[in-house]
């Protein structure tokens, strides 16, 4: 048996189409549905949050992969897009998660191909770590666009 | 011609499967050790490999002299920094070049073109006789870890 850790979240139901959401870490909020399932515009959405676990665990273990590879990281920015398939059966599933990072990281010219080279091994193992990424049944996809500046 | 069960002792534990080829002899510190004349070619298991993770950095201890405990790798991967002693006493005589611009090599090749050094030893019947068959690796392997796991 494999060591284990455990993380909690807690929800209320507030009336109608809202919730309240107490996450394990500290911040608390609102939550609906999408407008479009008969939710309200605004606030956090299962949706959303899913996605937004993708995007948020592999940019953290970027950061940690980063400085194992010992990268002078300048920026990143990663718009995260999950694809929703409605099946025949009217269930619903995310079959894709789309990340589309761009990063920046500074070298000179001599050291250009070796840092980008680490920059895209940092980048695999930052995904190949991501516990979020490793947990969704959904294909990851990765489409990256990595900037080396002097 | 051998298939790869007869060439290797293979090791499962939980989802992973690691392969300790049989004519190579194994230290206790994860080194895989296979004799070339009277030089030894060394390197990291599969499971040392595996069970550090990605590597992200390679350094080797220079062509020279090196003694028993001596560090002869600083291997840095993206989860931990390790150690690797030499069993040894003798002269490293050539390093792998190779590894200072592609480390992954190590875990895309550990027996392969991801060696490490390439040692003259100073008493070669003794120094081999000190190491692991790899059916001795492999339950020595199984138990760190299962040790691993239940930590």
């Amino acid at each position: 048996m494999s060591r284990t850790a455990t993380y909690n979240t807690t929800v209320n139901w507030k009336g109608e189409y809202w919730g309240h959401i107490r996450m394990g870490n500290g911040p608390e909020m609102d939550f609906s549905a999408p407008p479009d399932a008969l939710g309200h515009a605004g606030v956090l959405t299962p949706e959303d949050a899913f996605v937004a676990a993708v995007n948020t665990c592999v940019m953290m273990m970027f950061i940690w992969s980063s400085e194992r590879f010992k990268l002078d990281l300048v920026s990143y920015e990663c718009r995260a897009e999950g694809t929703k398939v409605i099946e025949l059966d009217r269930t619903e599933t995310f079959t894709q998660v789309t990340l589309r990072p761009r990063i920046v990281v500074r070298t000179d010219a001599a050291g250009r191909e070796g840092t980008l080279k680490r920059l895209q091994r940092a980048l695999d193992s930052a995904v190949k770590y991501s516990l979020v990424a490793n947990s969704i049944k959904s294909r990851l996809v990765l489409e990256p666009e990595t900037v080396a500046t002097s | 011609m051998p298939n790869d069960q007869e060439n290797s002792v293979k090791l499962t534990v939980d989802k992973f499967i690691f392969r300790f080829p049989r004519d190579l002899r194994y230290s206790e510190a994860g080194l895989w050790i296979r004799q070339e004349g009277e030089l030894l070619r060394m390197g990291l298991s599969d499971f040392t490999q595996q069970r550090n993770g990605d590597i992200a950095f390679a350094t080797l201890k220079q062509v020279g002299p090196v003694d028993v405990e001596d560090e002869l790798a600083s291997i840095e991967t993206v989860k931990v920094n390790i150690s690797i002693p030499s069993p040894f006493k003798g002269t490293i005589v050539e390093l792998n070049s190779e590894l200072e611009e592609s480390p992954e090599l190590i875990n895309q090749e550990p027996y392969g073109r991801g060696w490490m050094v390439l040692v003259q030893p100073e008493n070669l019947a003794a120094d081999l006789g000190k190491l692991m068959r790899a059916e001795a690796y492999s339950d020595l392997a199984r138990q760190q870890a299962e040790a691993e796991l239940k930590r």
